[in-house]
């Protein structure tokens, strides 16, 4: 690229973070770069260490949570759908303010990993999703093995995927257990339908065709094992109820609803056991089912996969994820499952800090498309009167908003390859799965009322109005090739192109000098809607 | 197509699958289209997608005291009561008598009017099973059944074992591309998001949305954003993602222009979100001569149908919606007189379990549906309705059942009935080979 980009320079001991490179390292690790977080990570030193510096300062940061702000806004007295929206907001607010940007950005993509949604049963359920949010961020950097327990728990799952009474069999009545949470559990959020290899890849049989990681009689066993958990606190099963507490309180075994027969299990090399015996407790049927699966090889590469999709890149090379997945395997110190060192290998990999202008055009991954509104509120100090982060539905705006869903699988699947040049050549792009027509069309014009009705030029504006903050370029209006300069430097790190960057330069001349907010939307607005900046590269 | 687009066609296709088995050449195949006319006549598919798994024994159940005897048996606490279901008489009775679920009148009526057919247990095959060939592992059966997502894919695709990144409706805009050429939008169009039934190996849907939009972007504004969209991408994504603007721009502006100006429906709909999809299906109909559409297929879908809880509760009010809806799209279709030129059919990525787990049910595999129109031939049930015995003939464990019709089957009569050359019927159902009955006969 020539024009108005600023040439990256390979990291090299003693030279401090390049700006347009420490801009994309926080296009992965955050929610958007700000001038502030670039300012801080250049100021961490040799770019050798800056950026494990800046990520074990960020695991150091107390996890911002929204369960205290849902049991505030109760007490004050919100019920109902108010609450609902006070979660939205505050999950916003932390995304555009609040400093443990890293973790809820992992959180995030867990969230799209092991999926609940407030769309469906967990509608009334506000307690309960703010807290499966806080059990995210406090495992984000955490265990693998103590997260899929939590997850495994916890009443939103319990409610999302019906394993909270979830009763043993009863085979007079052709009754069995519920299979949804234990199919799920392996299929999405842990081993996957098929055999990896250590990379990532599909291991194929002898006739080349893929082998399953198990059969109807593994989700069979499963669902056995989860049988008999409800809301804690009761004195039975059958008396447990729902209420603001038990909401976010780990579910509770009882015993006279556990399944009492022997569970098939995953059977697999080194496999401490594939078969429970009968009449265990819940709990060490649970604990016992759990270590199967976490221990199970596909674990590594497919959490692997999927979270380097989530932050760095759709197309992540083999030798990639089999790094990241030998990190997760064992982190250095013998122990397996540890988040914060499989963030840190994934952030750190020399591919996801290539030289950009070598790089191959399959570089990065097209942003979630809520990630393309937020960045552009956090680099332009976006905030409203009345202080609160309002966009309700966002998921029909932008086909995606937290913990929103329409099902469990998540707004995109990780192998989504739409025709064309992706997939002819073997590409996934999993966002674009969103990036239909109507949805595109829908953001560009949320764009477009952001950048020119709600930002800081405008007078009267309403108190919940998100607004931007444009008085930086204002402050440029006469000079257009500055303005240009500076969105390029907070939108794009400036790596513009130079079509684009002439585009934007003719926006601003398309308005007098005297329409000075006019002159930077115009530009602005070119930009945001632009291919270049719904890629993150 | 041109000829750069056939061969990337008929590579994809055979690449997607060595046990691909043309009819003739494929050179003869694509010549024999280049000579075909455009149509003359209008046709439409609109399917209706029920994600997450109707359980359909709620939906057509056995009436008849021997028949209910043993459903309500193996249902157990999910039975629907002998007496509130809505009596259906079919031409044809096999024996038995049935009724649709109380929540349904409205495709009862369609039934007794003879605009609706049943399709009795209907699922992805890739040829025909029995219980001891499924028991014994000599029958090769669709990848990972009863997972929501590869069902759904197989429903859509018809891939079976192959490769295939189409679905049998965007290969249909395929093999009509030369056919259609006078069309100002594409032949599928989506108003529930991006969908592998429409992807074609060439042709690309309009996903539209439930109600269509406009661009705010106009004058100066809009010819900069259209000419950063046109301009070259260096990075794969972009291009993707510009390819997706290109087309909303084109369509969206187009569509936005002929809906203004539609006539306005009398028919009412129902509120819900399926209705509102349905209706925007009738108000595109209404402008297809102003688009210059002879051939389309419209994809709704709607959620909510994967009960594994509350089933009694909550599938009852799907139900209701699902019949309302269906109705009063066919009123519409009536009112605009073309409803013997739009067909509307059902697909759900399985049925459930016969079993209950308490309150619900589980993944399972043949089931219900649904097809609706004046070009159906109505008021029939085609396949055979299944014994719902657990234990019995047709059930692989815990009630799960096997298809007596294949998705293929299924398929296949919806695209001859929609002007496809039979030539294409490989191209279009890669498994259809594979089956005595190609055509099940349900379509006029």
């Amino acid at each position: 690229m020539a024009g108005l980009a600023v040439a990256f320079v390979q990291p090299s001991h003693g030279a401090p973070v390049d700006r347009s490179e420490a801009f994309r390292f926080l296009q992965q690790a955050t929610f958007g770069p700000t001038k502030m977080d670039i300012d801080g990570l250049v100021a961490l030193g040799d770019s050798s260490l800056a950026y494990r510096r800046w990520i074990n300062e960020q695991i150091a940061i107390p996890p911002s949570l929204l369960l205290p702000v849902i049991q505030a806004k109760w007490s004050s007295g919100l019920r109902g759908p108010e609450l609902n929206k006070a979660r939205q907001d505050a999950w916003f607010r932390i995304t555009v303010l609040e400093r443990d940007q890293l973790r809820q950005r992992v959180a995030f993509a867990l969230s799209e990993i092991m999926v609940v949604s407030e769309r469906g049963a967990l509608t009334e359920r506000q307690f309960a999703l703010a807290d499966y949010h806080d059990v995210l961020v406090r495992n984000a950097f955490g265990d693998f093995r103590q997260l899929i327990e939590q997850v495994t728990l916890h009443p939103a799952m319990g409610v999302y995927l019906s394993m909270l009474g979830n009763r043993k069999p009863d085979l007079a009545l052709n009754i069995r257990p519920d299979e949804n949470y234990a199919r799920e559990l392996l299929q999405l959020f842990t081993i996957g339908l098929v055999q990896l290899n250590p990379d990532g890849t599909i291991r194929t049989n002898q006739i080349g065709a893929p082998i399953p990681t198990y059969d109807q009689s593994v989700i069979e066993g499963f669902a056995n094992v989860f049988t008999g958990w409800n809301y804690s606190g009761a004195t039975s099963f059958s008396t447990a109820i729902v209420n603001r507490i038990t909401q976010a309180r780990p579910m509770q075994a009882y015993p006279e609803e556990h399944s009492p027969v022997a569970k098939r299990l995953l059977d697999y090399s080194g496999a401490l056991t594939s078969e429970l015996p009968p009449d265990q407790t819940p709990a060490k049927d649970l604990s016992a089912a759990l270590d199967n699966v976490f221990n199970h090889p596909n674990v590594a590469p497919f959490i692997a996969r999927r979270l380097i999709q989530r932050l760095v890149a759709s197309n992540p090379s083999s030798e990639y994820v089999a790094r990241v997945a030998a990190v997760f395997a064992d982190d250095g110190s013998g122990r397996r499952g540890q988040l914060g060192a499989v963030v840190r290998a994934i952030l750190l990999d020399p591919e996801a800090r290539p030289n950009l202008d070598t790089a191959s055009d399959a570089t990065g991954k097209l942003k979630e498309p809520l990630l393309r509104l937020i960045q552009l509120w956090r680099a332009y100090k976006a905030s409203s009167k009345n202080g609160v982060y309002r966009l309700l539905n966002a998921d029909y705006i932008f086909g995606q908003g937290h913990l929103l869903s329409p099902s469990v699988f998540n707004f995109f699947t990780p192998d989504y390859a739409p025709q064309g040049e992706i997939a002819e050549r073997a590409l996934v792009a999993p966002e674009l799965q969103i990036a239909t027509e109507y949805l595109n069309t829908v953001i560009t014009n949320y764009l477009y009322a952001q950048v020119f009705a709600r930002n800081s030029t405008k007078m009267n504006l309403a108190a919940d109005a998100i607004v931007i903050n444009l008085s930086e370029e204002v402050a440029l209006a006469s000079n257009p090739d500055a303005i240009v300069m500076s969105l390029s430097t907070k939108l794009l790190g400036g790596r513009i192109s130079p079509a684009l960057a002439a585009e934007a330069r003719a926006g601003v001349l398309r308005w007098p000098v005297t329409s000075r907010g006019n002159r930077v939307a115009e530009a602005m607005f070119l930009i945001v809607s632009s291919p270049e900046y719904a890629v993150q590269r | 197509m041109d000829r750069l687009s056939r061969r990337q066609f008929l590579r994809a296709l055979s690449t997607g699958g060595a046990l691909y088995a043309f009819g003739r050449t494929p050179g003869t195949v694509m010549a024999q289209t280049a000579a075909v006319d455009a149509f003359s006549d209008y046709k439409s598919l609109v399917c209706v997608f029920l994600l997450g798994g109707n359980d359909s024994w709620s939906v057509v159940v056995p009436r008849s005291d021997a028949e209910y005897a043993a459903y309500a048996a193996s249902r157990q606490n999910l039975a629907i009561a002998q007496d509130v279901l809505l009596p259906i008489g079919p031409l044809e009775p096999d024996g038995a008598e049935y009724g649709v679920h109380p929540s349904m009148a409205d495709v009862q009526s369609l039934f007794e009017m003879g605009r609706c057919a049943v399709i009795a247990n209907v699922g992805p095959l890739i040829e025909p099973v029995t219980l001891e060939m499924y028991q014994q592992g000599t029958v090769s059966l669709p990848p990972q059944l009863f997972s929501h997502n590869d069902q759904q894919d197989q429903w859509h695709s018809l891939r079976g074992h192959r490769t295939l990144r189409s679905g049998w409706a965007g290969r249909i805009a395929d093999v009509l591309a030369e056919q259609t050429t006078s069309q100002r939008l594409a032949l599928n169009i989506s108003l529930s998001g991006t969908t592998l039934f429409q992807a074609g190996e060439i042709a690309a849907p309009y996903v539209m949305g439930p109600t269509g939009t406009i661009f705010t972007a106009v004058g100066d504004r809009r010819a900069a954003f259209e000419r950063i969209v046109y301009a070259s991408q260096t990075n794969v994504y972009g291009r993707a993602f510009a390819d997706v603007q290109d087309r909303a721009l084109r369509y969206t502006t187009l569509v936005n222009g002929a809906l203004t100006a539609a006539p306005v429906l009398t028919t009412t709909f129902p509120a819900s979100a399926l209705a509102t999809q349905l209706k925007t299906v009738a108000r595109m109909i209404a402008v297809r001569d102003q688009l210059g559409m002879s051939r389309q297929i419209f994809y709704v879908a709607v959620g909510g149908f994967d009960t594994h809880d509350s089933q009694l509760v909550n599938q009852p009010k799907l139900l209701g919606d699902v019949s309302a809806s269906l109705a009063a799209f066919y009123n519409a279709t009536v009112e605009l007189g073309v409803s013997a030129s739009v067909t509307t059919f059902t697909q759900s990525d399985f049925s459930r379990t016969l079993t209950s787990n308490g309150d619900g049910s589980d993944h399972a595999w043949g089931g219900i549906q649904f097809v609706i129109g004046d070009a159906v031939k109505g008021r029939n049930i085609y396949g055979r309705y299944p014994v719902l015995e657990i234990g019995g003939p047709v059930d692989v464990g815990g009630g799960r059942l096997i298809p007596s019709i294949s998705t293929d089957q299924y398929a296949a009569t919806l695209t001859r009935w929609f002007g496809v050359d039979p030539a294409h019927q490989t191209l279009i159902t890669p498994n259809i080979g594979n089956f005595a009955q190609q055509d099940l006969a349900f379509m006029l």
